[in-house]
């Protein structure tokens, strides 16, 4: 991949637009109810300590991404085998966010479009952007945090002037104590969104500052911790824990209560819009860190593998569950059966072997 | 990229390339014997009637024959007959017996006698006839095997005049000619520096067109002039006949429909952006230059900018950058909105919009996709149309095509005001190249919005961007100073701060650790110092522009 180096702003909207991908509409952490505004923030946390894993191990391998670590540390055949069951996690985690947002948008809006053309659609634009390097990705991605931004601010200054916030609804905080929360927590929330960061690991070795940049990326995870909360705080406090917990998308109904004057009302294609600019950056990122492995695994050209991989994505996104309910289903297993295991433990494992040898070996000096 | 395509033309150019060498083979030098040149000369130029061969003797007592040869009307001929052939009719015996020992008659006459500002000495044979065929007189002198270049070029020129298609209202109303002469003395006039530089290339096989190259030591970085010379020392076609043969041969990437290149007949705008950092580009027979790199804001102001309060300024960029937005998204969103997402729209205009399309038979894509391209081409027919006839078109186009449809019942009401819109948004953007790229991209759009509505748009909008984002001007990122974001860029990109904001330059430029996003030089360096680029993509890829290095 050449030596391109990436700046730490880009790096920031990266993981914002990353981390707010999907999980911005879906109803997240609705297991511990009006609660779920905190699980997200002890998500947030938790995801941060996991992320100091990341880091470290980043800082110990500026220059290389996951894949070619693990083989440095488990040797060559075991790590190879962790390699590509990360690269298969990575593309397998692009194709279930591709089924997300294709069935989120028909869902949504698109109710007659088939749900292949839509994920065709994606994928291709997300193929020509990565074709065109990841670094163009990035500096995308600064272009469009931009444009969520004034949407989230237009849109939430816009429902604070309609009138529809009732700070009440979120009262009383823990009404069935504390477990609930903490459930949610351990179940969810420090897996999706803050856990997927394992494959900022494969984009880490393009920081162009090795002291910064992780930090840059602990501030993206945390700000957009952050706004995932205020989202989950305004969708209970206009639309009700009830609304909220039943709405697969319950953004959309909370941003359609916005009416001013007879003019400015249903704005929920902004929604969509920043559904869609979400979808296509997680996206986007899973794919690029799977193409990354897959280049720096078996030396293939990083441009080579954009198109068939993307056909890859398309199909497993298709083939991998009959009905969005299934998918959700099979989504909230992984979330705590297969994900804390790659993005936990083989990391834990890692460091813990790291930690080792670079106590028994102190580098030499010179 | 763009060498690829020289490497091309240069298997087309072979034979010509052959052919010519095989004539500066038979003739590589000037010979002593006066008739055997004529003879020459006008053999090579096929006995041509326009060339005139002026016979005279110097001296009386033992006359030495000698020759001035010009092309008719290239030349000035006030010149010619006063001082070539005044010149060598105005040696006496008197003056050949002096003739010091050092010197002979050929150095005497050019060391002395020739009352000329710019003369030179000339023995290649390809040389003369460049000469010649440039609006030079030559002069052969019997015994001697070198001639003597005087400079005589002139003939008929436009005079300077208003530009034609930037427009002002405050500012300078001169424009560049055709000729590069006067076009580099509109800006010395402008830029009375030491440190203004400029280098002359001859380009074209056949043409020989004359090109100059024209920066300012100091202010534009040593790499981008490296860059561009080299760029233009690769041309190698039969023809230069105007700047737009240059752009193309030397932009970074070919295939976008964004200029990566800008151009302008205003010496206002090149002076200004000589001393931003830029490099101009002269090119002989066409009052349009070029000045590159160009990021993409660059094409988004105009000169009255800074004529202007900057206030006012801003408000008027903001302008050019929304109809930009209007232009290329215009007819789509009302697409998207109209057969998507109709909840949108506030439900009496709805209404309204609901009982005009009753009567129309087409959905709303074939609607616009049928109104734009019929836009399109009164728009083409009126660039080409006589004067004389050019209000047949705004009538037959504005009144009839516009009035008519809609009272058939073919196109609705809405649709022509939308596309009435977008037709005058796309000359409120300043640079017409961009205004174009503009146009192509709207039908994309109007595609994407017709199949897809709002997810249509999105889409295309990320790629959009991202597209632009891989661009590059000799090596500086399409859409800097947004991305990479600097702060500094800012003041004069999008916004325009006042002068005294903007007016703190150099120091920066020179002690500045120019450090992606954070420290980086004021105004426009910023967008031209390769050193930016660098530090986000590494020296190897500095030069090759794109990623192609992967």
């Amino acid at each position: 991949m050449g030596n391109i180096k990436i700046g730490l702003l880009q790096f920031f909207t990266l993981t914002v637009l990353f981390e707010l991908g999907t999980a911005l509409v879906v109803n997240l952490g609705m297991e511990s109810d009006k609660d779920a505004w905190i699980s997200i923030l002890l998500g947030n946390l938790m995801g941060l300590i996991v992320f100091a894993g990341y880091a470290y191990l980043y800082k110990k391998f500026p220059n290389l991404p996951l894949t070619a670590y693990i083989r440095q540390l488990f040797g060559k055949y075991v790590g190879s085998v962790i390699s590509i069951a990360y690269i298969v996690l990575f593309l397998n985690l692009a194709g279930r966010d591709l089924r997300d947002g294709g069935s989120m948008l028909v869902m949504a809006t698109m109710h007659r479009t088939p749900l292949f053309i839509i994920s065709m659609l994606m994928i291709l634009s997300s193929a020509y952007v990565l074709h065109k390097g990841v670094e163009v990705l990035t500096r995308t991605s600064l272009v469009f945090a931009v444009l969520v931004i004034l949407i989230g601010l237009f849109c939430s200054s816009m429902l604070m002037f309609s009138g529809s916030i009732n700070l009440n609804r979120l009262l009383p905080v823990f009404e069935n104590g504390i477990n609930p929360v903490l459930s949610s927590v351990l179940h969810q929330n420090y897996m999706f969104p803050f856990g997927e960061m394992i494959c900022f690991t494969m984009l880490m070795p393009y920081l162009n500052n090795v002291k910064k940049g992780p930090w840059v990326i602990a501030a993206g995870m945390f700000v957009s911790g952050i706004l995932l909360s205020l989202t989950m705080v305004l969708n209970i406090s206009v639309l009700g824990t009830d609304i909220v917990k039943r709405s697969p998308l319950p953004l959309m109904p909370t941003i359609s209560k916005i009416s001013i004057s007879d003019f400015i009302q249903r704005v929920d294609i902004l929604i969509v819009m920043v559904l869609i600019i979400g979808v296509f950056f997680k996206l986007s990122v899973f794919f690029a860190a799977a193409l990354i492995g897959i280049s720096e695994l078996f030396k293939i050209p990083y441009r080579r593998m954009v198109y068939p991989v993307a056909l890859i994505i398309l199909f497993s996104s298709i083939l991998n569950a009959r009905s969005f309910t299934e998918h959700i289903e099979e989504g909230g297993k992984l979330l705590y059966t297969v994900f804390p295991f790659f993005m936990v433990l083989i990391p834990l494992l890692l460091i813990i072997i790291t930690a080792i040898r670079s106590h028994s070996s102190p580098p030499r000096s010179g | 990229m763009n060498i690829n395509g020289i490497h091309r033309r240069n298997k087309s150019t072979k034979g010509q390339q052959a052919a010519s060498v095989h004539e500066g083979a038979r003739f590589p030098r000037l010979t002593a014997d006066l008739d055997q040149t004529l003879e020459q000369i006008d053999m090579e130029l096929g006995h041509s009637p326009d060339l005139k061969i002026r016979q005279v003797k110097i001296g009386s007592k033992q006359p030495i024959q000698a020759a001035a040869i010009h092309l008719n009307g290239l030349v000035n001929t006030e010149t010619v007959n006063e001082f070539v052939i005044g010149s060598l009719l105005g040696i006496t015996d008197d003056m050949l017996q002096n003739i010091s020992a050092t010197e002979d008659l050929k150095d005497y006459i050019f060391n002395r006698a020739l009352e000329l500002g710019e003369a030179q000495l000339l023995q290649d044979w390809k040389e003369v006839m460049l000469a010649i065929l440039s609006g030079n007189t030559v002069i052969v002198i019997e015994g001697f095997d070198t001639a003597i270049l005087c400079e005589t070029e002139g003939g008929e020129a436009r005079s300077v005049t208003e530009p034609t298609t930037q427009l002002v209202v405050r500012g300078p109303k001169d424009s560049f000619v055709e000729s590069v002469a006067t076009n580099i003395s509109l800006i010395r006039r402008r830029i009375k520096s030491s440190k203004l530089r400029l280098e002359h290339l001859k380009i074209g096989k056949v043409t020989h067109t004359h090109v100059a190259l024209m920066y300012i030591k100091d202010n534009a970085d040593e790499k981008l002039v490296e860059e561009v010379r080299k760029r233009l020392s690769q041309i190698n076609v039969d023809a230069i006949l105007e700047s737009g043969y240059i752009e193309e041969l030397i932009q970074d990437k070919t295939f976008t429909p964004f200029p990566t290149i800008n151009n302008s007949e205003r010496p206002d705008v090149a002076a200004t952006n000589l001393l931003e950092g830029r490099v101009v580009i002269i090119i002989d027979g066409t009052p349009f230059v070029l000045i590159l790199p160009a990021v993409f804001t660059l094409f988004f102001q105009s000169p009255s900018d800074y004529a202007q309060r900057f206030d006012i300024t801003i408000l008027m960029r903001l302008v050019r950058y929304i109809s930009f937005i209007v232009l290329i998204l215009g007819p789509s969103v009302y697409i998207a909105l109209t057969t998507y997402h109709y909840e949108m729209i506030p439900t009496t205009l709805l209404i309204n919009l609901l009982a005009q399309r009753e009567n129309v038979p087409f959905p709303a894509f074939v609607e616009a996709l049928l109104m734009e391209g019929a836009f399109e081409i009164i728009r083409e027919a009126g660039v080409r149309m006589p004067r004389a006839v050019g209000q047949t078109v705004s009538v037959v186009g504005a009144l009839i095509l516009g009035q008519a449809v809609v009272e058939a019942g073919i196109i609705t009401p809405v649709m022509v005001i939308v596309v009435a819109l977008t037709g005058i948004a796309s000359f409120a953007v300043p640079a017409y190249n961009m205004a174009i790229s503009g146009r192509i991209i709207r039908f994309l759009f109007l595609v994407l919005a017709g199949m897809f509505g709002f997810y249509g748009i999105t889409l295309g909008l990320i790629v959009l961007v991202a597209h632009m984002n891989s661009l590059r001007s000799f090596g500086v990122p399409y859409l800097s100073p947004i991305v990479p974001l600097s702060s500094h860029g800012q003041k004069d990109a999008i916004l325009r701060l006042p002068l005294w904001a903007l007016n703190t330059k150099q120091a920066s430029t020179k002690h500045g650790g120019i450090s992606e996003g954070k420290k980086i030089s004021t105004g426009h360096e910023q967008n031209l110092s390769p050193e930016i680029f660098k530090k986000t993509e590494g020296p190897d890829q500095a030069k090759k522009g794109m990623q192609d290095a992967e």
